[in-house]
């Protein structure tokens, strides 16, 4: 068995064991831990299309999140609209925010992306706050209706613990078909040299605006399903706390490395938890988890285990004695 | 329109101006030196409002004691970020930097919130409830103060820039790095006092605004996302730029507040950097040299 078939078997059975959770345990403190997970998996995937494989750092991401929350949410509320296409409307908000904020910040420089970025989560965070007609300021939208689709009324935590993992398992597919696929190749080139990949006739404003609206527009409909799970939208869905706790899982597991970060996902989700360290403890601990990793180990776990493949190749090409 | 209620709003804008001022100009400083966006900034402004809130109410300093105090302190701080951290960064990489001073930021933030919660300090001077008349509106004495404490700190950098051999070495390292080192400056000691520089005006505007405006551990936050926007629209690395920006930006903030609702207001600097980016990109004030 090649190595590739031996992963996706590992994948594929890991999957089934995943969405056979509920048929054996009814414990909604374990369904809550694997909505958590389902979500983030989604946010850091997102976020390692953009950062890992394109060289972007975005700080949007939290953003994208809560305006598909946000526009699932009123639109439901509101104007009565059913749960999917409420939520493919606020993935769609979500990208042409992204396409717009990369357009007008990508065309002078990376530095500028990062600044928009920002500036753009705040003031998501703000406007949710302060627009008080349109989302009833910090009160927030409680009571959310409970989403069906198609026949399938999602009440029951089991239910959402199966739609969440099921949009994910979508979301992760689609982005690790984008990363393995050419134009995921073309990324990686414009990241690690962008005039070298420009002469050979790749677009670096055409791929990283592909990859920073396609984040966009995942991490906007899992905003979308995560709020129906919440059953409340307010403004602390744009908190940063979901930033710093997305980029700590991207940085630890190896930006650029799609299972590393899958993999700290899933440990950064369960192990703190654990811990019950306060929120704050929690991201002071986070913050200086996050120097140290930077100026120790700026690949992650993921590159780590990169350099000590290539080590080996070395090893096995040269022939050098141990 | 009452006269006087828009040189109230005027004179408020003017204060809120300079605090983006003193935050943003600091801010542009340490990147045009040292291409590094100083996540943590805002926690320096908040660290030097927290020092000045303990040193008037534990200690029982007086107002420029206080306000002299805080300033070195956060000098020395900005040397000691500097020395452990920012040093060991040069030159590897405009991402790595921006999460370590993000982690920074995320430690200070939240260590601050678990030390002092986040429930909001009130500053009580004797100067509190002094006012001074302005062309028939009132305004608050120490606010009056903090804009004088603005333009002198302004006036002085901006001298110390364009007078002073560090100054223009300064610039010269900000135009252009390697020239710099070819005719003798030293990069690590000229990004060194830029950094603690930048640092001692964050500190500076936190002491100064503490006996203004609450004092909170996330107040340091809102700032520095306006700080942002403000760095953009002056030109990154424009130091006198990002003064002026960040001046129009606070007048403006004042006088729309007057009149329309909140949420445009606070939308108005996010706009204006979307729409110089599109417009005009290298900033309003940038001419392709910086500092």
């Amino acid at each position: 068995m090649s190595r590739s078939t031996g992963l996706a078997t590992a994948s594929a059975l890991l999957l089934v064991a995943l969405f056979a959770v509920p048929l054996v345990t009814r414990n909604e403190y374990l369904l809550a831990l694997g909505v958590s997970f389902a979500t983030f998996a989604v946010l850091s995937s997102g976020l390692n299309l953009v950062y890992g494989y394109s060289g972007l750092l975005s700080f949007a991401q939290v953003g994208f999140f809560g305006l598909g929350a946000y526009t699932a949410a009123l639109l439901m509320t509101e104007l009565q609209w059913s749960a999917l296409p409420a939520v493919v409307a606020g993935g769609a908000l979500a990208a042409v925010a992204g396409l717009v904020i990369g357009y007008s910040s990508l065309r002078l420089s990376r530095h500028a992306f990062a600044i928009v970025t920002l500036s753009f989560a705040l003031l998501c965070g703000i406007v949710a706050r302060d627009w008080v007609s349109l989302t009833r300021g910090s009160m927030g939208i409680p009571g959310l209706p409970v989403p069906t689709v198609g026949a399938w009324r999602i009440a029951r935590p089991a239910d959402f613990y199966w739609l969440l993992l099921g949009y994910s398992v979508l979301a992760n597919t689609i982005i690790y078909a984008l990363v393995t696929s050419r134009i995921g190749r073309a990324m990686r080139a414009i990241k690690l040299n962008e005039a070298l990949a420009q002469s050979q006739g790749l677009d670096p404003l055409a791929h990283r605006l592909l990859a920073v609206t396609l984040s966009a527009s995942l991490t906007g409909m899992a905003g979308g399903w995560f709020v129906f799970y919440l059953t409340i939208v307010d403004p602390s869905v744009f908190d940063f706390y979901y930033t710093e706790t997305m980029l700590i899982m991207v940085i630890l597991g190896g930006p650029g490395h799609f299972w590393g970060v899958l993999v700290s996902c899933a440990v950064l989700t369960v192990v703190p938890d654990l811990l019950r360290f306060t929120t704050d403890l929690r991201m002071v601990l986070y913050g200086a988890v996050l120097i140290v990793a930077m100026l120790v180990l700026p690949g992650g776990i993921g590159g780590w285990l990169d350099r000590r493949r290539v080590e080996r190749w070395r090893r096995i090409a040269y022939g050098s004695p141990r | 329109m009452d006269a006087a209620f828009f040189v109230q709003l005027l004179l408020n804008g003017l204060v809120l101006g300079v605090i983006y001022a003193l935050i943003a100009m600091g801010l542009s400083l340490i990147f045009g030196v040292l291409e590094i966006i100083n996540f943590a900034h805002g926690e320096f402004y908040m660290l030097g409002a927290m020092a000045a809130y303990f040193a008037v109410e534990r200690v029982h300093l007086g107002y420029w004691a206080t306000i002299v105090a805080v300033t070195i302190g956060a000098l020395c701080v900005g040397w000691v970020l500097y020395e452990a951290l920012l040093a060991r960064l040069a030159g590897s990489g405009f991402e790595r930097s921006i999460l370590v001073t993000l982690g920074l930021s995320m430690v200070l933030q939240n260590g601050a919130v678990f030390l002092f919660t986040t429930t909001p300090k009130m500053l009580q001077t004797a100067d509190t409830y002094s006012n001074v008349t302005i062309g028939g509106a009132r305004i608050a004495l120490l606010r009056v103060l903090a804009l004088g404490i603005g333009v002198v700190a302004y006036a002085g950098l901006h001298l110390m820039l364009h007078r002073t051999q560090v100054g223009r070495a300064m610039r010269g390292v900000a135009q252009n790095r390697d020239a710099a080192l070819m005719v003798g400056i030293d990069p690590r000691a000229v990004s060194r006092l830029a950094v603690v520089v930048g640092i001692g005006l964050s500190g500076l505007a936190g002491a100064a605004l503490a006996p203004v405006y609450a004092v909170h551990p996330l107040m340091g936050f809102a700032f520095v996302f306006k700080a942002f926007a403000i760095i953009i629209i002056g030109g990154l690395g424009n130091v006198s730029g990002a003064a002026v920006a960040a001046l129009a930006l606070g007048v403006l903030e004042s006088v729309m507040g007057g009149f329309l609702p909140q949420v445009v207001v606070d939308a108005l600097s996010f706009g204006a950097m979307i729409l110089v980016l599109l417009v005009r990109p290298q900033g309003l004030f940038g001419r392709g040299v910086r500092v």
